[in-house]
């Protein structure tokens, strides 16, 4: 019995192991990659939005590809939910299969590394450190070890339509206080200067709690959970108070609806992050050409202004790749193709060169240089920490942020049920915490 | 070869013995033996035989290797897998904050359907998909009945264009249908909306409760084309002397219906319905679509989303092994309600 045990255990792990094999980078079966003649296959996987007007991924690969024919590089873009992607990533690193590169979001990065799904590249990672920021670098790093190179940074900045501001006599607020009463002004007239959306809940909220002070820290390789910070409650006074006296919208981000009440001219301010900028212009449309603008938060949640993550990532070096020193020269070199990711909407952690607005923007945005706006906020940014299993804790804040919404639940509820969530994940995950 | 195997061979040879006699088969096989060197004894007869009972067998699992095989692939061992993983859980053993950047698989026993059968939010599922089992069911076959029935009467002329129409919603992928209503249902752009509201009735398709009827009218508006053919066909397998024995009878028309074309149409009824309760304890396309409309709708709202969002990480404990608890007990609730369902009929069929 024990010997047939060994055997099937055996039989499995060569198959496994052939698997692994076969998986990333197939193409080039030799494994001597030093020989320079021989061509490496280098496979992306992205979520980038690609969209009319932009510099597309394949468009900057095939620009790698002309001038280095030993490494190619095939992208894909991944077209369902981002939140989808860590899942389909995690069936085919299990298979074998997967990707060598693939964007992951910093805060999905510790879950995709308990997960086992990454390849430590340390070694190659140090040479390119000066490329990029130290803040976004760190993010894709997890007990000190680097899985990657950071591509974007989505600091929470605040959106408004500049000519409506004027026609009610509102300037953007820079108080709590001013902030309730302009939008409580605003809701007299049927316009709203804020968004409450519950979709975005577990990534907006946590940020701009997050703004104060992390809510994750490691004490003794346990991890030390306080989702209930001064930050948190700030969060939850002002939107619980807007809410009460309906001075703000509650239709989901991702919905119809909230574009239809940008386009009508009803929603005229919304905190949003920076990456957000051509998917908002995509969203109003023409209408609103040349009346929005871009402002930083004002001392809107008892922090003294300062702002918060929502989004920004990174790309990681996934299991099982065959050429990670090539993977991650190439790597560096896309990250820091400024010009074609600022086209894609993204605020750059590369800090090659210098950051510029494309010009539809500005033309959008009453010729504000709002790249410089975005930078501000990243400079501005609080450090916020992610456990694994975050997406869970964002799908709980989501559930709760729902009722609030829609007045069955209160806003301080969202931040009761991250913190439970928070602990019962850990635990799932086999991780320490200290209670 | 095993003894069980041989007792069947020897059976069809015996099978084969009686047939041959005077059948064109044992004509032709004496034929080829009966030449002038064949010493035909029983033993090579007999052997001669259960090889073409294999030839036989080879054939016939020849012809149904294609199914066999895509069954086994994408049925059999999806199932077994499941059920081999719902066993399990994934747990960091590497220590540190981070796990070690390792998940193994860890056997739990029954610790997963402990989780399941005591978990308020799957009970809190079942609970929505039951409810929206009792309206929905009822009232789409019935409608579906109605429809068929009148494409059956003799009132409606062009009955292949009324046929086409009400079926073509079922050719509607049901997520795009969901997208459609979505659409349809939502308080700034939809014409329904806008045009309730313009004769004074203001509704929000995504209030708390009105959701799920929001989400059965979808199932509804996409099913009871379907289910109207099942009913359609078996109305026209009727034999059409018994509606001129009724005539004769001095039956009308709608007595025709009532006696004689109702009580025909049982097993149809039976079919339809049962198909259609498996299909609505399984409710996921509706809820999960609707969900980037409506946040309100929880990631387990339905038993089925509730294993996908286990799955993918979003709810605690995350991962294949509670996921597919989930499943597991889904498909033991489904299959005791169709079982219910089923002699219950039976026992209204007998009395």
């Amino acid at each position: 019995m024990r010997t047939t045990k060994k055997m099937i255990a055996g039989v499995a792990a060569v198959a496994a192991l052939a698997m692994g094999l076969a998986g990333c980078g197939s193409g080039s079966d030799s494994s001597s990659s030093s020989s320079s003649d021989e061509v490496v296959k280098i496979t992306y996987m992205h979520r980038l939005p690609d969209s009319d007007g932009m510099t597309t991924v394949d468009e900057i690969v095939s620009q790698w590809n002309k001038a280095h024919p030993n490494i190619q590089v095939t992208a894909t873009k991944f077209s369902g939910n981002a939140s989808d992607m860590i899942k389909k990533l995690e069936t085919d690193v299990n298979a074998g299969n997967a990707p060598d590169l693939a964007q992951v979001g910093y805060a999905e990065l510790p879950e995709v590394y308990t997960k086992g799904m990454l390849e430590d590249v340390t070694e190659y990672a140090e040479q390119y450190k000066d490329d990029f920021a130290s803040g976004p670098y760190s993010l894709m790093q997890v007990d000190g070890k680097t899985y990657g190179l950071p591509q974007d940074t989505g600091p929470l900045v605040y959106f408004y339509d500049k000519a409506a501001f004027d026609e009610l006599g509102l300037t953007v607020p820079t108080t709590q206080e001013e902030l309730i009463s302009e939008a409580e002004t605003a809701a007299k007239s049927g316009k709203y200067i804020m968004s409450f959306q519950a979709d975005e809940a577990g990534n907006m909220l946590s940020g701009l709690a997050g703004a104060s002070g992390s809510w994750y820290t490691i004490k003794d390789d346990a991890w030390v959970v306080n989702t209930e910070t001064d930050g948190s409650k700030a969060v939850a006074s002002v939107y619980q108070t807007l809410l009460d006296n309906k001075a703000v919208t509650t239709y989901p981000r991702w919905d119809p609806t909230f574009d239809a009440a940008l386009q009508d001219g009803t929603l005229i301010g919304t905190i949003g992050a920076a990456w957000e900028a051509p998917l908002l212009m995509d969203s109003i449309g023409d209408s609103g050409k040349g009346n929005w603008a871009v402002a930083q938060l004002g001392d809107w949640f008892d922090n003294g202004g300062k702002t918060g993550p929502d989004g920004g990532s990174g790309v990681a070096v996934l299991k099982g790749c065959e050429h990670p020193k090539e993977a991650m020269e190439f790597l560096d070199w896309f990250n820091t193709q400024v010009d074609g990711l600022i086209s894609q909407g993204l605020v750059v952690a590369a800090n090659t060169s210098d950051a510029k607005t494309p010009d539809s923007w500005k033309e959008y945005f009453s010729g504000q240089d709002i790249m410089q706006e975005f930078i501000k906020a990243n400079d501005n940014m609080g450090d916020f920490t992610y456990i694994p299993g975050f997406s869970a804790v964002a799908t709980a804040m989501t559930n709760a942020a729902s009722k609030a919404a829609d007045g069955s639940g209160t806003v301080e509820q969202i931040f009761t049920d991250a913190q439970t969530t928070s602990i019962a994940t850990l635990k799932d995950y086999g991780l320490s915490v200290s209670e | 070869m095993s003894a069980p195997t041989q007792a069947m061979t020897s059976t069809a040879d015996a099978v084969l013995n009686r047939a041959e006699p005077d059948g064109a088969a044992g004509a032709a096989v004496p034929a080829a033996l009966d030449g002038p060197k064949a010493v035909t004894t029983r033993r090579k007869k007999k052997a001669k035989r259960s090889d073409a009972v294999k030839r036989a067998e080879r054939t016939g699992w020849a012809f149904m290797a294609p199914f066999v095989i895509l069954f086994a692939i994408v049925f059999i061992i999806p199932i077994i897998w499941a059920i081999k993983s719902s066993f399990y859980q994934q747990v960091a053993v590497g220590g540190g904050a981070y796990g070690g950047g390792q998940l193994v698989n860890q056997f739990v026993g029954l610790q997963n359907f402990q989780y399941v059968i005591t978990s308020g939010d799957f009970w809190a599922g079942i609970g929505r998909v039951l409810i929206y089992t009792v309206i929905q069911v009822p009232i789409m076959i019935i409608a579906a009945l109605a429809l068929a029935m009148l494409l059956d009467s003799f009132l409606v002329k062009h009955v292949t264009v009324f046929r086409l129409s009400y079926f073509l919603p079922y050719a509607i992928p049901g997520v795009v249908a969901s997208i459609i209503w979505v659409f349809l249902y939502n308080g700034q752009i939809s014409p329904i909306v806008k045009g309730l509201a313009a004769l004074g009735i203001n509704v929000d398709f995504f209030a708390n409760n009105v959701v799920l009827a929001s989400m059965a009218n979808i199932t509804t508006w996409t099913f009871t084309g379907y289910n109207m053919l099942i009913f359609l066909a078996s109305l026209q397998a009727i034999p059409h002397d018994l509606y001129e024995a009724a005539r004769i009878d001095g039956a009308n028309g709608f007595q025709i219906a009532m006696k004689i074309k109702l009580p025909n149409v049982r097993g149809a009824a039976l079919l339809a319905m049962l198909l259609s309760i498996v299909g609505t304890i399984q409710l996921f396309n509706e809820p999960q679509v609707m969900q980037t409309a409506d946040p309100g709708i929880s990631s387990s709202y339905t038993p089925m989303m509730m294993a996908l969002n286990t799955s993918r990480g979003f709810l605690t404990p995350k991962g294949d092994g509670p996921a597919s608890a989930i499943a597991i007990v889904m498909a033991f609730i489904a299959g005791i309600l169709a079982m219910i369902y089923a002699l219950v009929e039976r026992k209204v069929n007998e009395s």
